[in-house]
């Protein structure tokens, strides 16, 4: 799964010479919240968010005078005044899951993709990522989700995928909560039928486990 | 007491599903009984079923859709569009004779002959897309009638009460642009239950944004966040809309004894849901209601369920 599947290939792109009102403009006409910035033979450069731009505007309790000196300073600044200079970037031929665990970890919210000499390819942001994890999950498709407790030992996935492909029910997608109780996992089935009395019945005749809707969970907060 | 019209007919029947669908002609056998039983058969005035004008199924679904329809059927391939939707040589002339019964409804009720109607079809409508069948449905028996009304009767405002345990997605979609037909559901959380969409953000797009409305129900819960939500959101909403007409997509299967879901909605919670939309068809429409079965799968609710609906429509 490579970025360059995934990321937004029109990318809207900044000057270090624009002025921050024009940049916010622009931001609010697309509707996007990050502008890689480069140099004139398309080099990134910087990268300006909508919150470099807010904590750029004046405060909102000036005086009159105050807001009229600040409204010049304004109109003057330019891009590479608020900007991140040198932001981390991805290259195209690194991975969503490399995407998906730099934005986890360095709580950021897009990366412009270049190329080896810097050029900007693309931008990659939460948003792509959720319309994959969307599109992965297959919630466009209809469907219903089941909860399953298998032991946790292998062999356990293909019992559930055999006992249900026996019904000649097809499969939207199958989530697998890492951690449940000790020894135990659950299985998630997104299943593409609407019949599902009868998977149901059919999977406790072989003896599994289902969970009560109630108690279905992915990924549980640590226990304080 | 009302003039109910009363939609059956034994063709409904042909229409089979294969050992072990619980979309099975004998809903059809046990509905009939249970009203039998308590003789209210001979309290309704019947509506004939005729097969539907081609034109009217266009008016929802594409001529691809109903003609790739149509041969799956004469060529026995047994389903149509998933292994959900199974199929036999007569499910489209049944499909039709459901759609044109309904019609038929529409054409008395507003005639005046009758106050309003229960029709008891298969196969059911609520899932049907434009294009795809889907969930045990072929034809969207409730849009085509919405449609009906529209074009055939002028009619300005059309609302629909969808209490089906599952979304119906089909409807929502058919209407999702169009302010003139309010869709109101309420059924199971869709991130719970089959098909997934239906949450309560969706409120229709474009001219028709706020004439879709969805309440969810979490596993487990029954009557009383019925009650909660019926209040919360479907009244208010019909208030302001003040539907002309309105028509139930009725599905039994959010009841505590139907394994088809996991709500736990009760007998009595039936008869109350029911009673509060047949006081809306009084206060703005005249009374004029009509009810198409849609899902409901426990052959031995389905008498008890089905007689207490009928009995709320002849106010008895």
């Amino acid at each position: 799964m490579f970025i360059d599947k995934s990321m937004t290939r029109d990318v809207v792109n900044v000057r270090p010479e624009t002025g921050i009102l024009a940049a916010q403009t622009l931001m609010a006409q697309k509707r996007i919240r990050h502008l890689p910035v480069v140099d004139e033979n398309g080099i990134l450069v910087g990268i300006v968010t909508d919150r470099d731009i807010r904590s750029a505007m004046p405060s909102t309790v000036l005086s009159e005078a105050e807001k009229a000196t600040e409204e010049r300073r304004l109109a003057v600044m330019q891009v590479k005044d608020i900007m991140t200079a040198n932001p981390v970037t991805v290259s195209p031929t690194q991975t969503l899951e490399d995407a998906l665990l730099m934005i986890h970890k360095l709580k950021v919210g897009a990366f412009p993709v270049v190329d080896a000499q810097g050029k900007v390819e693309g931008i990659i942001s939460v948003r792509d990522l959720m319309r994959a994890f969307v599109n992965v999950l297959g919630l466009e498709e209809p469907g219903a989700l089941l909860g399953i407790v298998v032991e946790n030992k292998l062999g356990q996935m293909k019992k559930i995928v055999d006992a249900i492909s026996e019904l000649g029910v097809p499969f939207g997608s199958i989530l697998v909560s890492r951690v449940w109780e000790e020894g135990k996992r659950a299985v998630f089935p997104y299943l593409l039928t609407s019949n599902i009395s009868k998977v149901k019945n059919h999977l406790r005749e072989r003896g599994f486990t289902l969970l009560d809707p109630m108690e279905w969970y992915l990924d549980q907060l640590p226990k304080r | 007491m009302r003039r109910t019209g009363f939609l059956y007919d034994e063709r409904f029947m042909l229409h089979k599903t294969g050992p072990g669908h619980p979309e099975a002609p004998e809903r059809l056998t046990a509905i009939l009984r249970g009203l039998e039983e308590a003789d209210l058969l001979s309290k309704l005035i019947p509506v004939p079923a005729t097969a539907a004008e081609m034109k009217w199924v266009e008016k929802v679904h594409s001529p691809e859709y109903i003609h790739r329809f149509e041969e799956a059927c004469l060529l026995d391939l047994g389903e149509l569009d998933s292994a959900d939707n199974q199929i036999c040589p007569q499910t489209y002339e049944t499909a039709l004779l459901a759609v044109g019964g309904i019609l038929n409804a529409v054409d008395t009720l507003m005639e005046g002959k009758i106050d309003n109607a229960f029709c008891a079809v298969r196969p059911p409508g609520h899932h049907a897309e434009m294009k795809e069948a889907l969930g045990f449905c072929f034809f969207n028996n409730v849009a085509i009638a919405a449609r009906y009304l529209q074009i055939r009767w002028n009619v300005g405002r059309v609302g629909i009460v969808d209490f089906d345990v599952h979304h119906g997605n089909g409807t929502q979609h058919i209407f999702e642009e169009d302010p003139n037909v309010f869709y109101y559901s309420i059924h199971e959380h869709p991130s719970f239950a089959y098909p997934g969409t239906g949450r309560e953000f969706e409120k229709g797009s474009g001219p028709g944004l706020g004439t879709t409305l969805n309440s969810t129900i979490l596993p487990g819960q029954g009557d009383e966040e019925y009650r909660r939500k019926i209040m919360r959101d479907l009244i208010p909403a019909f208030d302001e809309f003040m539907p002309e007409v309105i028509l139930v997509s009725a599905g039994f299967d959010a009841h505590a004894a139907d394994d088809m879901s996991d709500i736990k909605l009760s007998t009595e919670g039936y008869s109350w849901m029911v009673k509060r939309i047949f006081r809306m068809a009084v206060q703005y429409a005249d009374g004029r209601l009509i009810s198409v079965l849609e899902g409901g799968y426990s052959l031995d609710l389905l008498p008890e369920l089905i007689r207490n609906h009928v009995r709320i429509l002849l106010d008895l």
